[in-house]
């Protein structure tokens, strides 16, 4: 008989290193290893900084960075000789001290991952596996043992809020969706993430289809819809991939399909592909991109719920919130309502990106602080840089600056604070970065996705933009502050869609929190984060410089000259302020103003 | 009238719009003509069977007058007088070959307004026939056979 | 029902209207540019917002798409409601700035110069959607759409190119509110703007028809023309006349009747149809939109015409110089050898219009003035008073000058000269001749025409209004060129002679008839083409000729040349035709007693 000796869980391989897989297969297979050791593609784990990254099961040895020369090492070391890696281990970002084991890193013990609960654990193109950890249990409990009516009173006890960006009570939609009137009733899965710092959608599908299906089929049964459409852009090649094998899966299981386990219920769903964009997210551009059209809004007033996909009841929900919803079942409404805030409840997973040092999905509970999150989460921010701020939201959301990082963040309280929770995505601001130009880049993303159907929308992103553009080239006038003002709040009341109506948000809020750096801007020209080319310089510290010439070589414009071992200076002239000299010297005698 | 000489017999089919009422009104114009013109009235030259004419010259006619509307608009009955324009063109070559000679018979157009070419005619006419001397067709073909 | 409030007032909402239907109905103003009653709501320019108070939570939300929900408070021009609107227009305004209905809008809310940038000063195009929208749910044509998104939206055609899909309806040009789309019509003679035919499939043919009501061009419809370019597919394209009629006059399925009636007598009341002036290519007609015929000028100059009765350039404005031309394809052996009558009457008219409305100097080219009935003389003398200059010779040419100007050349009889004159109008005073179909409806009721091409009457003096044929009567121009009160008169007779035969409920005709001996008939059918009167017809079933008695006038034509001898002229029979001539030889000659002359 083999025994079994242990697993390895890879994740994050298809940007990074596709020959991991063989590269340990045939490793093992040299060693003789082959039927003891299997080798499972595990979906993202989250921490996006470390990739690719292994969990070697049952030990619970965690590594990060490995690339496929590493193999025979880890293969020899860890599985033969059953010692660690020091080199590949996970470290701490302050102390660089080294933690092996998956269950000891901070960064996942912060954390409580409902929605990732299985992802990176189990091998998603797997039904089994799924089954195995408690899937579907869920599914077979609300069927057979529940009423609709029922499993809709256990969701909106539980106090789930959608998690597509607006937060709308979950347990509220399925209900209106259950009282509309009119047949046949769809229910609709969003997989369109739009926000550009945005992936736990794709992490989420890619790692875990089987959660998403399971609360799909009972938001059918609560709504009372026989049949669901899952939309996901066609450029989401891993996406679609998964989600059209696990559906498959499931449909041979019988999970899908007429009378489901016996219980009567027909449901069968299908993937209908689109093209991405972000507005295609916006629930009514999503429904009319499924209907074969264009991803265009309409006017809300009428809810989609009442009128949707062919002007039927249509129930939308997002991945992630669907995901959670046989956790609910499983493990109850009160499970749930427990953690998180008293109006949001539940966890959020957040992706982070910026200036922090985890870069990756986190998911901790709803009322976490800012400080929490970005320090003991995220790890703080690379080389001891200052925080600055924290722009959450996505594009469309806001900027918190210093004086809100003990601040919880829930739905409500970063709404007060002139920004929004959206799906998730966080980007974190050093003193390096210019709050100005961030917010015009956002402006520039938006004008690009704008479908251009709405006069507000389109030509007043387009002038915001045209001022933000010129400020940050210091060509900004103090009343252009005023006009950023009027325009925004403008565009944000009267816009069509969510689209419009959140994109002010970034201007908005840094015009409130960071009008200073504005102002500097415009009257100073200056940028005080060193970032604004048209107003920066970099010039060479006399008493640090030691000659060196490495800036001289390194920069592209031939700007610096100087003997060696002199002091350099560089030619303003020429210099195209790329940075590189910064960036190379050793000795920090490049400086900005 | 002239007892010596020949007085011609002249039969005149005259359609009853026209040339008809011009020879009335000269007449009641007292305009002068010999008297060796005999008038038939049709209602239209259109109604002359070209037999009239022959029937005529058979019965003892010296000389033979058919005479209507102008071509081409006057005609009463829009297009009588052009039948007439084309029997009376044949009418004649069979004339020429029965040997009666040219100056016997005349045919032509003549509106009511005109009275004094009827009397014209009526004079030229009876003189033109009068010099060609007594036609006695009767006795020619008899003597002939 | 519903109830809700707009700006303090309490209206009614029957269930389905919008928030702006609803103000509408009830005289509350809320400007639009992208709505349209006939097209679904869209809510692209946004600039129908009103706030809207619902449960306490108020909202700024476009009033042509938001349903009028019982409860609601609607505010149409609150503060918050009027910045939005100024800041629209503001955005509006430095996208089209050369847009006339942009910037009344905008200086309605304060804005008068872009405050932005302008990208392209010559953009008209607001990305409203309407010709999108009307295209595709109106007429189904499916031509025009949007593509690019964001700020490179644009409206057109697939990839902009030119496509036969398109039917050239017009329907983008007419719903497009800033003028952005056009349609350019080829060979215009008349102003492209105001183009003085029907301008829609669905018209009134003019302000004095009668009955006074539209009638549907079936080949400009568009209901019909995508019904017959998709086969049936498209049944239902458009039909905007039928939704907005109230009285639901309007129906599609209409097919032409024919009706059949036994009738007493015909007038045959036809008229005239106008002259191509194209024909003679010296007067250049077509060649300029300020070269018209006097039927265009009568249509101009009338209240009801494109320019409510002012005298306009295509350009709008007066003009300063004006030539009339007299006999444009009349007395002319290139065209037309007659006179054409009413043409001098009404030239001197339209003379004296154009000095009436505008201050214009009048050139008149006459050959003869024909001013022959009551007060025309005295008119023709007004006229001239008026200042109108007479020039007598006719006009001969018009060259369009490069400047747009009209060169008329003439000869000037009177002075014995040849004359020229530059004018910004010319009224080409058109001959009028035979409507096109005559010869068919003179084939119909069995009618001859004249050199003229008009039906032919009776007598030219004593039969104006009969005909050859029996009970048909002629009135009006059909007979020949005549003014309106000769037209009257004209018309008066005929209406009398067909009245008095009515009346009398019988034909008196004469006995003087041809009659066909049936046994004696060899059916050669000579005597049928010698009829002038179609009164003979061949009996097919008897295989004889028969003659109608109501329509036989007696002639004998037929008598004289049936080859059979079958027919018998009445009263002129040929027997009695050859007793006169026997009678006549058988009396003696009368002889006048001696000495009495004859």
């Amino acid at each position: 008989m083999v025994e079994h000796r242990a697993d390895i869980l890879v994740s994050c391989l298809h940007d990074r290193c596709p020959e991991l897989i063989p590269a340990f297969e045939e490793e093992l297979e040299r060693r003789g290893l082959t039927g003891e050791v299997t080798v499972v593609e595990a979906g993202c784990r989250g921490l996006c900084a470390m990739g690719p990254v292994l969990l070697i099961e049952p030990d619970g040895l965690f590594y990060t960075h490995v690339d496929p020369a590493d193999v025979p090492e880890l293969v020899e070391e860890t599985l033969i000789k059953g010692r660690v890696v020091e080199r590949l281990t996970y470290k701490e970002p302050e102390t660089h001290r080294s933690v092996c084991r998956y269950e000891d890193i901070p960064f996942y013990t912060k954390q409580q991952r409902i929605v990732l609960r299985h992802c990176g654990l189990i091998d998603p193109a797997s039904i089994d596996e799924y089954i195995a950890v408690g899937g579907y249990q869920a599914l077979g409990q609300a069927l057979t043992s529940m009423t609709p009516e029922e499993v809709i009173e256990e969701v909106k006890a539980s106090g789930l809020r959608g998690r597509g960006g607006a937060g709308f009570p979950t347990g509220r939609k399925w209900e209106a969706g259950r009282k509309a009137r009119g047949e046949p009733k769809y229910v609709l899965v969003n997989g369109d993430e739009g926000d550009p710092n945005c992936f736990m959608d794709r992490a989420l599908m890619e790692a875990d289809p089987h959660s998403i299906l399971e609360g799909m089929i009972i938001a059918a049964y609560a709504v009372g819809a026989h049949r669901g459409f899952i939309y996901i852009p066609y450029e989401h090649a891993g996406s679609v991939r998964s989600m059209k094998n696990a559906l498959e899966q499931a449909r041979e299981y019988g999970l899908v399909g007429e009378d489901i386990l016996g219980s009567g219920f027909d449901f069968d769903a299908e993937i209908r592909l689109g093209a991405h964009s972000f507005v295609g997210g916006e629930s009514t551009a999503l429904m009319h991109a499924v209907e074969g059209h264009v991803s265009e809004p309409r006017p809300k007033h009428v809810h989609t719920t009442d009128s949707g996909v062919w002007d039927k009841p249509s129930c939308l929900n997002n991945v992630k919130t669907l995901s959670i919803v046989p956790e609910i079942i499983t493990r109850g409404a009160g499970w749930f309502a427990c953690i998180g805030t008293e109006t949001s409840k539940g966890t959020q997973v957040f992706s982070l990106a910026g200036k922090i040092n985890n870069v990756g999905l986190a998911e901790v509970p709803m009322g976490i602080t800012v400080r929490e999150l970005v320090y003991d989460v995220g790890g703080g921010i690379p080389k001891g840089r200052e925080f600055k701020a924290l722009q959450i939201g996505g594009p469309s959301g806001g900027f918190l600056p210093p004086s809100l990082l003990d601040m919880p963040m829930d739905y409500e309280t970063l709404a007060d604070a002139g920004s929004m929770m959206g799906t998730g995505g966080v980007v974190v601001l050093d003193d390096r970065t210019c709050v100005v130009d961030t917010a015009r880049y956002f402006l520039d993303f938006l004008r690009d996705e704008s479908c251009g159907k709405c006069t507000s929308c389109r030509e007043g992103i387009r002038r915001m933009l045209e001022i933000m553009t010129r400020i940050t080239k210091g060509q900004g006038q103090m009343a252009d502050l005023e006009m950023l003002e009027t325009l925004g709040q403008v565009v944000k009341k009267v816009s069509l869609c969510g689209l419009g109506k959140t994109a002010p948000n970034p201007v908005l809020s840094t015009l409130r929190y960071f009008r200073d750096e504005y102002v500097a801007h415009i009257e100073d020209k200056s940028c005080p984060a060193g970032t604004c080319k048209a107003l920066i310089q970099y010039y060479i510290l006399p008493e640090a410089c030691t000659g060196c010439t490495l800036c001289l070589r390194k920069c592209p414009q031939n700007a610096i000259s100087g003997a060696k071992k002199e002091v350099h200076v560089i030619d303003q002239t020429l210099c195209i302020k790329c940075g590189v000299c910064y960036d190379v010297c050793r000795f920090d005698a490049v400086a900005v103003r | 009238m002239n007892s010596t000489g020949f007085e011609p017999r002249i039969v005149a089919f005259l359609c009853n719009w026209c040339t008809y009422t011009a020879a009335d009104t000269a007449g009641v114009s007292r305009m002068e003509q010999p008297p060796n013109v005999d008038i038939i009235r049709v209602m239209c030259t259109g109604r002359v069977n070209p037999v009239f004419v022959l029937k005529a010259f058979a019965e003892g006619a010296d000389g033979v007058i058919v005479s209507g509307c102008h071509p081409p608009n006057d005609c009463h009955y829009q297009e009588g007088n052009y039948k007439t324009f084309r029997r009376m063109p044949l009418l004649e070559m069979m004339l020429d070959q029965y040997g009666i000679e040219k100056g016997r018979f005349h045919w032509g157009w003549i509106s009511g307004a005109e009275a004094p070419k009827w009397a014209q005619l009526v004079r030229d006419f009876t003189e033109q026939v009068r010099q060609l001397g007594p036609l006695n067709w009767k006795r020619q073909i008899e003597s002939k056979e | 029902m519903a109830t809700l409030i707009i700006d303090g007032q309490e209206v009614h909402a029957e269930e389905g209207q919008t928030i702006l239907e609803v103000a509408r109905a009830n005289g509350i103003e809320i400007p639009t540019l992208c709505s349209h009653p006939l097209l679904e709501p869209y809510g692209a320019c946004r600039l129908c917002t009103v706030e809207v108070i619902r449960r306490g939570w108020s909202r700024l939300e476009t009033s042509c798409t938001h349903p009028a929900w019982d409860g609601l408070e609607v505010k149409t021009r609150s503060p918050a409601v009027i910045e939005a609107r100024k800041v629209l227009l503001e955005l509006m305004l430095s996208r089209t700035p050369n847009v006339p209905v942009i910037q009344e809008l905008a200086r309605a809310y304060g804005v008068t110069e872009p405050p932005y940038p302008v990208e392209d000063p010559q953009e008209k195009c607001i990305l409203c959607g309407l010709c999108v929208r009307v295209c595709r749910e109106l007429v189904k044509a499916n031509v025009l759409d949007f593509s690019q998104a964001g700020i490179e939206r644009r409206v057109g055609p697939p990839f902009l190119e030119k496509t036969r899909q398109c039917i050239g309806c017009g329907a983008c040009t007419i719903v497009c509110p800033t003028g952005a789309i056009e349609i350019v019509l080829a060979n215009a003679a008349v102003y492209q703007e105001k183009p003085l035919g029907p301008t829609s499939a669905i018209w009134v043919p003019s302000l004095q028809a009668v009955p006074r009501v539209p009638v549907i061009d079936t080949d400009a419809c568009i209901r019909f023309r995508q019904n017959d370019r998709t086969d049936g597919e498209t049944a239902d394209a458009c039909g905007a006349c039928q939704m907005l009629c109230e009285a639901g006059a309007i129906d599609f399925t209409q097919q032409d009747e024919i009706v059949e009636l036994d009738v007493g007598t015909i007038i045959v009341a036809t008229g005239y149809n106008l002259w191509d002036p194209t024909l003679l290519s010296q007067y250049s007609y077509g060649q300029s939109p300020h070269i018209i015929t006097s039927m265009e000028f009568e249509h101009l100059s009338n209240a009801g015409g494109p320019t409510s009765g002012q005298i306009l350039l295509s350009d709008g404005r007066k003009p300063q110089r004006v030539a009339i031309i007299h006999c444009v394809g009349s007395r002319d052996h290139n065209a037309h050898p007659y006179c054409s009558r009413f043409c001098c009457m009404y030239s001197l008219k339209h003379a004296h219009q154009v000095r009436d409305k505008t201050d214009a100097q009048v050139y008149e080219f006459y050959m003869d003035m024909r001013a022959f009935g009551k007060a025309y003389e005295e008119f023709y003398e007004r006229v001239q008073e008026e200042g109108v200059t007479m020039v007598r010779g006719r006009g001969a040419e018009v060259e369009v000058l490069p400047d747009g100007q009209l060169r008329v050349k003439g000869e000037d009889a009177n002075l014995g000269r040849l004359v020229q004159v530059d004018v910004d109008l010319v009224i080409l005073a058109t001959a009028i001749e035979a409507p096109h179909d005559a010869d068919r409806v003179a084939a119909l009721f069995g009618l001859s025409r004249t050199e003229d091409g008009f039906f032919a009457e009776s007598h030219p003096k004593l039969r104006p209004v009969e005909t050859n044929t029996d009970g048909v009567f002629l009135a009006g121009v059909a007979q020949g060129p005549k003014d309106v009160p000769d037209t009257v008169a004209h018309a008066g007779a005929a209406a009398s002679m067909a009245l008095a035969l009515l009346d009398k409920g019988e034909v008196t005709i004469s006995p003087q008839i041809a009659v066909v001996d049936e046994e004696l008939c060899s059916a050669c059918k000579t005597c049928i083409v010698l009829c002038p009167y179609t009164a003979i017809s061949f009996l097919e079933d008897k295989n004889v000729a028969h003659v109608n008695e109501a329509l036989c006038k007696g002639c004998g034509t037929c008598v004289a040349a049936c080859p059979a001898g079958a027919i018998t002229g009445r009263h002129f029979t040929t027997e009695q035709i050859m007793a006169q001539i026997e009678g006549l030889f058988r009396m003696p000659i009368p002889q006048l007693a001696e000495g009495v002359s004859p």
